[in-house]
């Protein structure tokens, strides 16, 4: 049982923590529980797992906080957040903060395996941000892959990649995110600030593989309108 | 009255001729008895001297004296045996004369002889020389001629007493006249009036013209009439009254007794007369107030408690005809309320109540709210109550539309709250529904331990949601007009579940202090949860204005409280907010008073909350300190309490 991955929930629904038990050990996983932001905080502290999966809306200490307390104990652990439906601000708060990903309630398994996944990939990736962006040249577009967190850091990289695209003088870029490749809020304001200047000069852009998740937050502010978004790469260049 | 008159004149007529007949009678009788004792008196010494010629000269003389002759048949004298001396006849005396004997030891006799057909007193005296009687004197006297002066008398007499009639006739005539027949004619115009008949021409007078045209008081009748109103106190008339100093009705004429009575008459029943019509036109004026009223106006026996009179609004508005709202009792238009209102005044209650928001029935039982003014009157003779009733139906309804305004308005405030709220055993069941059917797909064994737990789980949750759903209904529905009775705690715990989580997240702790077991209040329950959601909702502003929800160490805190005191049962609300300034007190339950900044809110919220409590017949008061936190405390009296005594 030791050598199984250790993750901790943090909830206040003492009914969901019970489901969470049944499901995550059904994947797999070492179960930790807290209630609230500080006993999440302090269980963390004491037992130091890779993942943890918190709400966001709690007494006492919310998500947000014990998220901070989180990335702040150790940068390096992944937090996916749980949200209530329809709560992007929050959802978005918290990609700032370098959450790995965030899942809506009801908690659907699809996307909590998604997240799962995402998590471990990116625990398994090392954190260079240079390896993370490379551009390939496909016959009817430059094709940018993007691999793990797209953050505040990336985003030089995201540019340099752009123009480097642009020069293969194809009609349409696309941009494929990988499984593991998440965007936090300063990701999204210069990919969106990207799209923006590149649309001007009357270059088609597409995104690909982005996980319905990140769709919902692109939709919001608005990248859906400058960029056409596919599910695959293969859709897109279709 | 004449007949006895007359009856009287002439029995007194009758008494007085037979004395008078009577007297004279005896006046001549006399008079023939002191003849013949004059006679006698000088006729002695002539008999004693036997001297017969001067004893004839003698009765000759006192016979033929003036008017005796009439009177005197005649005279002769015998001696003591009864011998004729001498008498004045120039007949031979008729021996009937002689048999008026005088008897012995009497002067003088008298008495009525019928000489040859002639009826004659015949009246005797003794002739006396010292004791002894020498001779007696007669005199005859003629009764003819007595009768004949009698006759004259009597129709002296008789003349006499017509006149007396005749006068008396005149005298009662003029009597009739110039007393009698005012006082006749007065009495029988008062017959009139007593029989309620005013337009009799009321000539008591030449002079008289009853025209009701030339009295201002009379066409305008709210002038009053000066000489009715204001002339006791003994000043000139006024300015608008200048004309009425010589009134054209008001008379005072010089004269009798009888003038002066049937000019006070006429005054008086000039007087009935007007006032007679000014109180026709103001019971007009106040029964068209009554009959043509908006409101339906009641009028209410105190004892008895039935309808004794209703206008016609009652009839429009309660559905009923008017004889069938007069056969019903006032109670059975409101069982409810209507109790009170009769046992206040029966009880002695006096001047006007006024019992707000009063449930009572149409016609086929249809409830309906109205306003009840009720205040005491004498009606016939009895204590009663007039009842104005005002049909507020439509404004309750807008004041039910307004508080489900303010009911969607708190909904819509709870949504992200609720939504939460029901995400939350949504999430779980949608967890524990993948876990089986993961577990399904990959073929795994579900220990019948996590199984049934898993399911257990789902059922709860499920339940937990539809309580929220449930709740959240109750809350929107639109309350009925009738109250039920609630228990005050429920209200507490329904908005608690909507929003105690939702309070919590922003760490505002709920202290409940509830008491089990209280009477329950009439009311509307989701009505009450939406006070307490707007009172508890307030309490967080207060806070979250005082402090922030990360703030560890500030008291963050919201007790409820229900419980009895003093017959009523009240639920406090205290939080540990910034509290209301001294200033804003006694505003913050007017409409569109705010303390939030513009845009946060409308400034409804207490303003409804204020009109919920008050329709349950309850209060609500404030109990601020700035910066310590505020207590809203509202009492409502007990189910079947209210208006009553306390218990």
């Amino acid at each position: 049982m030791t050598d199984k991955e250790k993750v901790l929930v943090i909830d206040d629904e003492k009914p969901t923590l019970r489901m969470f038990s049944l499901l995550l050990s059904a994947y797999g996983y070492d179960i930790l529980t807290a209630e609230n932001g500080h006993e999440g905080v302090e269980l963390f502290k004491a037992e130091r797992p890779n993942l943890v999966l918190t709400d966001i809306k709690m007494p006492v200490m919310d998500g947000i906080e014990a998220l901070k307390e989180i990335k702040r104990i150790d940068p390096h652990a992944e937090v996916i957040v749980i949200t209530g439906h329809g709560d992007m601000d929050l959802a978005i708060q918290a990609l700032n903060l370098d959450a790995t990903d965030f899942i809506n309630k009801p908690l659907q398994r699809e996307a909590l395996e998604q997240a799962l996944n995402r998590a471990s990939e990116r625990l398994a990736i090392t954190r260079n941000e240079e390896g993370q962006i490379s551009v390939r040249e496909r016959p009817e577009a430059a094709v940018i892959a993007v691999r793990g967190n797209i953050s505040g850091h990336t985003v030089p990289h995201l540019d340099a990649a752009f123009r480097t695209a642009k020069g293969l003088g194809k009609g349409l870029i696309l941009i494929h995110f990988e499984d593991n490749a998440s965007i936090n809020g300063a990701g999204i304001t210069g990919l969106t600030r990207l799209l923006q200047t590149h649309r001007d000069e009357g270059i088609q852009v597409a995104l690909a593989g982005l996980s319905p998740n990140f769709k919902t937050v692109f939709d919001m502010v608005g990248i859906t309108k400058l960029a056409s978004m596919y599910e695959s790469a293969e859709e897109a260049l279709q | 009255m004449l007949v006895a008159v007359l009856f009287i004149s002439v029995a007194i007529a009758f008494i007085a001729r037979y004395i008078l007949l009577s007297s004279l009678n005896q006046e001549l009788e006399m008079r023939g008895e002191a003849i013949a004792h004059s006679v006698a008196e000088r006729g002695g010494s002539y008999i004693l001297d036997n001297d017969i010629p001067q004893l004839l000269v003698l009765i000759f003389d006192e016979a033929k004296l003036h008017q005796r002759k009439h009177l005197l048949s005649y005279i002769f004298i015998e001696d003591v045996n009864g011998k004729l001396l001498a008498h004045t006849m120039t007949k031979r005396l008729p021996d009937v004369l002689l048999s008026n004997k005088l008897p012995q030891g009497k002067h003088d006799a008298i008495k009525l002889l019928n000489v040859e057909g002639e009826h004659i007193y015949d009246v005797a005296a003794a002739i006396n020389e010292g004791l002894y009687r020498i001779g007696t004197v007669h005199v005859g006297l003629n009764k003819e001629h007595i009768d004949t002066l009698v006759g004259k008398l009597r129709v002296a007499f008789l003349g006499f007493i017509s006149l007396v009639v005749l006068i008396t006739i005149f005298l009662s005539s003029w009597l009739t006249r110039y007393i009698t027949k005012p006082i006749t004619d007065l009495t029988r115009l008062s017959d009139e009036i007593s029989r309620g008949n005013f337009d009799i021409p009321l000539k008591l007078g030449p002079d008289e013209d009853w025209d009701t045209a030339n009295c201002p008081a009379f066409t305008n009748t709210d002038l009053p009439c000066w000489h009715f109103d204001e002339s006791r106190s003994g000043e000139a008339p006024g300015e608008e009254h200048r004309k009425c100093a010589k009134c054209a009705f008001y008379r005072k004429h010089e004269g009798d007794e009888v003038v002066q009575l049937s000019d006070s008459f006429r005054n008086m029943v000039w007087s009935i007369k007007l006032y007679r019509r000014r109180l026709r036109e103001s019971e007009e004026k106040y029964r068209s107030l009554f009959d043509s009223g908006p409101d339906p106006i009641f009028v209410v026996d105190c004892a008895t408690g039935d309808i004794r009179d209703a206008n016609p609004r009652t009839e429009e508005l309660y559905g009923y005809a008017k004889e069938e709202l007069l056969a019903l009792k006032f109670l059975n238009l409101g069982p409810e309320h209507n109790a009170e209102c009769l046992n206040y005044f029966s009880e002695g209650g006096g001047g006007c109540v006024y019992f707000p928001k009063v449930l009572h029935y149409k016609k086929g039982n249809e409830p309906f709210f109205v306003n009840m003014h009720a205040c005491p009157i004498s009606y016939r003779g009895r204590h009663a109550i007039i009842v104005a009733v005002t049909d507020i139906t439509e404004m309750i309804e807008k004041d039910a539309q307004l508080i489900q305004a303010g009911k969607m308005k708190s909904l819509g405030e709870m949504s992200a709250g609720v939504a939460h709220e029901i995400n939350q055993p949504l999430n779980a069941i949608k967890m524990g529904s993948e876990y089986l059917a993961m577990m399904q797909e990959q073929d795994l064994a579900v220990s019948k331990e996590d199984f049934l737990q898993v399911v257990a789980e789902i059922s709860a949750q499920v339940d937990r949601a539809a309580e929220i759903i449930d709740t959240l209904r109750s809350f929107g529905r639109k309350s009925d007009l009738i109250e039920e009775l609630v228990d005050i705690n429920q209200p507490v715990r329904a908005v608690l579940s909507m929003v105690r989580r939702q309070f919590e997240l922003d760490n505002i702790r709920f202290e409940l202090d509830l008491t089990e077991g209280l009477p329950k209040v009439s009311a509307h329950s989701n009505r009450l949860q939406q006070v307490i959601f707007n009172l508890v909702t307030n309490a967080r502003d207060a806070i979250n204005d005082c402090s922030s929800p990360m703030d560890a160490v500030c008291d963050r805190r919201i007790t409820i409280r229900t419980g009895k005191s003093e017959g009523k049962i009240y639920t406090e609300i205290e939080d540990t907010g910034a509290g209301i300034r001294e200033e804003d007190q006694h505003k913050i339950f007017e409409p569109f008073f705010t303390t939030k900044e513009a845009g946060q809110g409308m400034g409804l919220g207490l303003a409804i909350t204020y009109g919920i409590v008050k329709d349950y017949g309850g209060d609500i008061r404030i109990n601020s300190d700035n910066k310590k936190g505020t207590v809203f405390r509202m009492q409502f009296p007990a189910a079947n309490t209210r208006g009553g005594p306390s218990i």
